[in-house]
Order: C-alpha cells, then sequence, then structure tokens
C-alpha cells in the first residue's frame, strides 16, 4: 500500500522527465550554440579552488569572462577539495532535480559513469565538431562516452619523474630514461649513503596506485582491457613483466617497503625531506619542492617519466586534471556553452598556466615559449606521452578497485604477481558483465 | 501483582484530590474490584495522552530522520535503483541486490573481517575494560582525574585519533619503526602487511574504546552491594574467590550492555580503516561499511550498496539478540533488568 503510491509517483516523474528530455533535444541541437554567443543569465559554476595556496585564479577567470561576456554573470560556488566528497555531493544534487551548478569542475574518470546516469550534457550534441581542435590529442577521446563528448577538458595534470639534481651531478649519473636506469643509479645513490631511499611512487591501494600502475603497463607494451573494452586484458606477459619490475623495486630495498601504503603526500614528503632521489609524482609537486618548506629547494630536476628499456619514446603518463561538466537541468545552456568555449580558450588557458600553475588543456597555449618559461613542467608536459585509465566503462569505479587493490597486495608481497593479474582480471571482466558485481 | 488491599478506609486516604469532570464521570463506572470508585487508570490513561502529546514533535522528527530513510534503505535494497538525472527511481521488488552479495567473495570477506575484528576487540575491550574499572574502584585519591584523563582518547573524533596512529604505524617516519628497527635490523610494514594491519588497526580501537568499556564497568561495581562482600568475607572468601565468585556474576549485567554497546560500534567500523588502511593492503581490511560506503558513493551502485547495509543492520541485530537470549538463559530476567 505505501510502496505504491511512490512507485506511481517515481513513474509520473519519469515519464515527466522523459518529457522534458524530448523537448529538451528539440529545442536545443543547434539553435542551442547559435545562441551562445547571444547568451544572457546568471550561471552558477562549482569549482575548487584553483593554484597554489594565496592564490585563486577562479576569480580572475570570473572577471577575465564577465568582461568579454558582458551579459553573461558567473556565481562562484565553492567545491570540496576530495573527488569523491565532489562526486557525492553532485550525485545528489542533480539526481535530486537541482537546476545548479551550471557548469561543475568534475574528474577526467567521470564521464562514462555521468553520462550513463544522466548527470551530464553531451557537449558534443550541441558543439560544432571544430570546437575540439583545440585540445591536446588524446584528451578528448577520454571525455567520449558511446560516441558523445560529455565533458570540456578544463585542465590537465601529468605525472613526471622528479630527481635530485645535485646528486647526480656529484656522481655524474645521466638523466634516466628508462626504468632499469632509474633502478641502477638509485641503487648506487643508496650504496654511496647519498640518499635511504632510491625511488619513490604510490603504493596505497587507491585510485592513485591505478595511475601509477597503468603507466609502467602501458610503458611494458600491456592494457588493461582489450580494443573492444569488453574484457580484461591485464593478465599478460607485459602486465607480468611491469608487476615483477615494481615488486623489485620494493623488494631490492630501492623503494621504501612502506610504500604500498603511500598515497601522494607520503611521498612527497620523503622527497623533500631529502631521503629519496627519484620521485613520480603530479605537475603541483614541482612548486612544492622548490618552496621554502623544502629540504631540497633548488636541487630538483623535473623530467618525463622513464619507459622499459628497448621501448620507444619516453614513459606513459596517466591522464588525470579536471573538465567541465554541464548540469542537465540547466536553464541557461547558452551561456553554459558560452562560459565552456571562454574557459577552453586561450585567454583563460594562459590565465590557468601562470596563475594556477596548471597544465593547460588547449594545445596551442601549451607549446607557448612565454607560457612555458615560467614552468619548466610545461615544456616537458609537451613531451609526455600520455594514457588514459579505462574510464570509458560506466562500471570504471569498480574496474580500477579490481586493479588497485590486487596490485597492491602483489607488491605488499601477499600474493604473488600471478596470482595477483590473475584475480584483476576476474574481478575486471565481472564488472564488465551486465550489472556488474560488488 | 499485588492483590487489592481490602481494608477501605485506607483507600480512601490515599485517593487522589478532587478530579476534572471529565474523570469524575470515570468514577462512577463500574470497576472490575466491584464497584469500587478507582481513578488511577484514568488518571493514567489521561496523563499518557498528554505524553503522547508533548512527545509527538520529538516523535515526527524521530519518523523522519531515523525510520524513513531506514525504510527507505530497505526499499533500496529490495529494488532496482537507478540514479537518471531525475533522482532515484526504484522499480519492482527484487532480490537481485542480495544474490550479488551472495555471489560476491568480497562481501563475504568483508563480513569475515567485520566479526573478526568485532569479537576480537570486543573481548579485549572488555578484559581491559574490566580490569581498569577495578583499579579505579580502589583509587581513592584523584580519581576523577584519572577519569577525565581516561576519558581523552574516547573524546577524541577517531579521524583525528587514526591520523595519530598512521604517524606511529607510518613505515618510513613511523614512531613504531624508528623503535624497531634498531632491535631487528630493518623495519616493518605494519600497515602494509594483511595480518599487522588488522592488529594495528584493532590496537587503535582498542585504546580509543577501553576507557569507555571502563567507565560502564566502573558505575555498575559502585552499585554492587556491599553486604554480600561482606559476607563472603567474614565466611573466609579471599580478594580471588570474591571477585570470580560474587563480584563478576553480580556485574554481569553491566557488561553486557558494555558489550551490547560495543558490538553495534565496532560492526560498523568505518573511520579508522577509512584513515588506516583504505581497506588495503589489497582488500584484506575492508570492513562492511566500507564496502557498502564503496558500492554506493564510488560506484554508485545504490541498489547493492543499499544491501549491504541492510544485511549488516539485520546480522548485527541477530547477533545482538542472541548474545541477549544467551545471556538471559545463564543469569535469569531479573537479574538482566533490560
Amino acid at each position: 500500500m505505501t510502496l505504491r503510491r511512490p512507485r506511481a509517483l517515481t513513474a509520473a516523474a519519469a515519464g515527466l522527465l522523459v518529457l522534458a528530455g524530448a523537448t529538451a533535444c528539440s529545442s536545443g541541437g543547434q539553435s542551442a550554440s547559435a545562441d551562445a554567443s547571444s547568451a544572457t543569465g546568471t550561471i552558477t559554476w562549482m569549482s575548487a579552488p584553483l593554484g597554489p595556496s594565496g592564490t585563486d585564479a577562479r576569480k580572475d577567470l570570473v572577471a577575465a569572462f564577465e568582461k568579454a561576456n558582458p551579459k553573461i554573470t558567473v556565481k562562484l560556488v565553492n567545491a570540496p577539495t576530495d573527488t569523491d566528497t565532489i562526486r557525492s555531493t553532485l550525485t545528489t544534487q542533480i539526481s535530486g532535480g537541482a537546476e545548479t551548478p551550471d557548469v561543475y569542475d568534475g574528474d577526467v574518470v567521470w564521464p562514462a559513469q555521468f553520462g550513463q546516469a544522466g548527470l551530464a550534457v553531451p557537449l558534443s550534441d550541441h558543439l560544432p565538431s571544430d570546437f575540439w581542435n583545440r585540445f591536446t590529442p588524446g584528451l578528448v577521446k577520454s571525455m567520449t562516452y558511446q560516441g558523445k563528448v560529455l565533458a570540456a577538458p578544463f585542465f590537465n595534470d601529468q605525472a613526471f619523474l622528479y630527481y635530485r639534481k645535485d646528486l647526480l651531478d656529484k656522481a655524474h649519473l645521466p638523466v634516466p630514461t628508462t626504468w632499469e636506469q632509474v633502478q641502477k643509479e638509485a641503487a648506487q645513490l643508496q650504496a654511496d649513503h647519498q640518499v635511504k631511499y632510491g625511488y619513490v611512487g604510490q603504493g596505497s591501494s587507491y585510485e592513485g596506485l591505478t595511475c601509477d600502475w597503468t603507466e609502467m603497463m602501458t610503458d611494458a607494451g600491456g592494457t588493461t582491457l582489450d580494443a573492444a573494452g569488453k574484457h580484461a586484458a591485464i593478465d599478460s606477459p607485459q602486465s607480468q613483466h611491469a608487476l615483477e619490475f615494481m615488486r623489485s623495486l620494493i623488494s631490492g630495498g630501492v623503494a621504501p617497503q612502506a610504500m604500498t601504503s603511500f598515497q601522494e603526500p607520503q611521498s612527497e614528503q620523503l622527497f623533500t625531506s631529502g631521503q629519496v632521489a627519484f620521485l613520480r609524482n603530479w605537475a603541483y609537486a614541482y612548486a612544492d619542492a622548490n618552496s621554502s618548506a623544502s629540504q631540497v629547494s633548488g636541487k630538483v630536476g623535473v623530467t618525463t617519466l622513464p619507459t622499459f628499456s628497448g621501448r620507444p619514446g619516453t614513459g606513459h603518463s596517466t591522464i588525470g586534471g579536471w573538465n567541465l561538466y554541464v548540469n542537465p537541468h540547466t536553464k541557461h545552456l547558452g551561456a553554459d556553452l558560452a562560459f565552456i568555449k571562454f574557459m577552453t580558450g586561450s585567454e583563460a588557458q594562459r590565465i590557468l598556466a601562470t596563475k594556477a600553475g596548471m597544465i593547460p588543456t588547449n594545445a596551442a597555449v601549451l607549446s607557448d615559449r612565454s607560457v612555458q618559461a615560467g614552468n619548466p613542467t610545461l615544456a616537458v608536459a609537451a613531451k609526455n606521452q600520455l594514457v588514459a585509465r579505462p574510464s570509458s566503462v560506466p562500471n570504471y569505479p569498480q574496474v580500477s578497485q579490481a586493479v588497485y587493490t590486487n596490485i597492491n597486495a602483489a607488491l605488499a608481497g601477499s600474493t604473488s604477481p600471478q596470482a595477483a593479474l590473475k584475480a584483476a582480471a576476474s574481478q575486471i571482466d565481472s564488472a564488465l558483465s551486465k550489472g556488474g558485481g560488488l | 501483582m499485588t492483590p487489592v488491599p481490602h481494608s477501605v478506609p485506607t483507600a480512601d486516604r490515599a485517593s487522589p484530590p478532587p478530579l476534572p469532570p471529565r474523570a469524575r464521570a470515570a468514577h462512577r463506572a463500574p470497576t472490575a474490584s466491584g464497584g469500587r470508585p478507582r481513578s488511577r487508570p484514568s488518571l493514567r490513561r489521561r496523563y499518557a495522552r498528554l505524553g503522547w502529546l508533548f512527545a509527538s514533535p520529538a516523535l515526527l522528527v524521530i519518523l523522519g530522520v531515523t525510520i524513513f530513510p531506514i525504510v527507505f534503505s530497505v526499499m533500496m535494497s529490495v529494488s532496482h535503483v537507478t540514479v537518471l538525472g531525475g533522482g532515484f527511481q526504484l522499480s519492482g521488488i527484487t532480490g537481485d541486490n542480495y544474490a550479488v552479495l551472495l555471489r560476491s567473495d568480497r562481501w563475504f570477506h568483508a563480513l569475515g573481517f567485520t566479526v573478526v575484528y568485532t569479537v576480537v576487540t570486543v573481548a579485549a575491550e572488555v578484559v581491559l575494560g574490566t580490569a581498569v574499572a577495578l583499579v579505579l574502584e580502589r583509587l581513592t585519591a584523584g580519581r576523577s582525574w584519572m577519569m577525565a584523563l581516561l576519558l581523552l582518547p574516547w573524546s577524541m573524533i577517531t579521524v583525528i585519533s587514526g591520523e595519530l596512529w598512521d604517524y606511529i604505524y607510518n613505515g618510513v617516519y613511523g614512531v613504531l619503526n624508528a623503535i624497531v628497527e634498531p632491535l631487528l635490523g630493518h623495519g616493518v610494514n605494519v600497515l602494509g602487511t594483511p595480518l599487522l594491519a588488522g592488529i594495528a588497526m584493532g590496537a587503535a580501537d582498542v585504546w580509543k574504546t577501553t576507557p569507555f568499556v571502563a567507565i560502564i564497568v566502573l558505575a555498575g561495581l559502585v552499585m554492587l552491594p556491599g553486604d554480600v562482600t561482606e559476607a563472603a568475607r567474614m565466611d573466609g572468601a579471599g580478594g580471588w574467590t570474591i571477585f570470580w565468585r560474587i563480584r563478576l556474576p553480580l556485574l554481569r549485567p553491566t557488561i553486557a550492555i558494555a558489550v551490547l554497546f560495543r558490538i553495534l560500534q565496532a560492526f560498523g567500523i568505518f573511520d579508522l580503516p577509512f584513515v588506516l588502511t583504505g581497506g588495503g593492503p589489497g582488500d584484506s581490511t575492508e570492513s562492511l561499511a566500507m564496502l557498502g560506503w564503496r558500492a554506493m558513493f564510488q560506484d554508485l551502485k545504490f541498489g547493492p550498496g543499499a544491501a549491504v547495509a541492510t544485511s549488516t543492520a539485520a546480522i548485527v541485530l541477530i547477533g545482538c539478540l542472541l548474545f541477549l537470549k544467551v545471556f538471559r538463559s545463564q543469569v535469569g530476567n531479573e537479574e538482566v533488568g533490560i
């Protein structure tokens, strides 16, 4: 009895929603992109603070946008700083039918999940196809779900190899380009008692390990899923090689045992306290390592991640960063699109790169020498080979959990690399199967 | 039931002061005791009605914030839930969400971990808590200071104390390794080894909640009748015998309350694994609450997530009821008082 009424209500609500969706589609399309230039109104933008503490590049961005689009006002709303909290906030708000935020910053691994749950407007329905040419290749593909682009790349994050310039110079060692070289040079610096540890990355059981792992596996020639994205391909000889190498860094004493419980802050702390020669971390670590709080300030170099010996090019960096998504309940689609066009354009991207120290997604800005001069990581970023996590499947969070829990167990030595990869593959397959597991 | 006294004058003297009209009408109504006027029940009923009236705002709030979410969660756990732009949509009644749990190794693992964790930590806390309470009872000077000091761990937010424990366990700059490394010649990766991580987490839990158990047991100790102990002592019983044969059996109802509280809390453990291990290494320290949170808020699988939540609540409820039942059959109803 009590069950029946809510069900009738949800059915009615669902019906209305379908209708609303249908009308939105018919009235949207070309007309929306056409009136993006003449849009008016006030839109809400939910974003976490951008840039090192003490600066807030969001305010500069909004001011620049309002100057270029005098008819549109932007209301800035603070987002939490933790990606999972932001996700649950947005899921609750948008599925509750909220019209705001109109535009929100969202993680690069959300497109499939949000696309499937209808939490974001497919932007490719409303923006001309040549709009996407402005971005660094590879970025747009990672934001595509079922042929539709669900978000516009806002700023990018990439991984780098940070090294102790002073120690390498002193020991007359070259900047390493292969993982084997990192291992050898690290061990030598340890043997010379220059540092306690040679290399540190992120090894805890969390999303960050999926990033570290994806890089090393791709360097070895492996992939997480098959080309069609339907089955696990992680249990391969290439993966086995990568995992054995990763494990050998720990078991050989080059990386600390405790790396299996490290996230970014712990590994960065080890580097900035001068206890380790090489660090894998994201773009922000450069500013941190050279800040006054760091004991290695001024002694830090940055380069692309290494690859395995015999493999072409540089090592791979996982694509991190944040995108601009549009709320499906927005009343100001035209203004939202104008906002997105501006924020991915050269003026806004220049502000992001120079004021906030972020890696711009706009290819022209990224390769601009005047922009690169301010931040050495940008010049390196332009050379990085990028690899996307397999976030094109809606169950990506589960796929990632299958990866990081098993890789973590193998790194900790509680299971063998073979068994870990086998378990990861079967858990990924169950996550990809219809309905998925738990 | 005490028999109704037959001496009418006494009953008259005990009768309440003049009543308002409605209550007086009740006086005339014949009662079971053979027409003797009896005002108590109707007065009680009137008070009861008034009581409900006063309580109703609070009850409405409870209905809104407790009953509704529970019912909604149970409904979610037996429906196909989809989050679409427009909100949660529940459709059909299904057992699929529970079938997903039963097919999942991960759920069984989380269940096993949570049960073992609960049993071990609660047992340790009860033993240590009782010991602390016995010492506190003897303490004459500075007992209140001691209690305030003991309550510090309990009053600390678990997420914060979890971070502090992380400083102890951390494999590189941790306090524990600073002590252990010179002795063993190598560091210990506490949080990166399945069994050690579980033990480390349990230790943090015991540190935090032993004072809670101690305070409850202390309250029970203070209330124990002194004459029984005195009689035993006069019969020649030693301290050891008095504790095991007299005081502990008398304390059992108090300990039962402490155990119940602790089981309910320990079974829902979330903050310690969240801060210390993130459920790792692998998923070896993943509790049911963490699994449910992951399913709901990371995977957006609300149906199976609700099934985890509902089944966890059901399991702990059944566990507590069983515990009480076993306990009652041992001690007898009148002693339990709960």
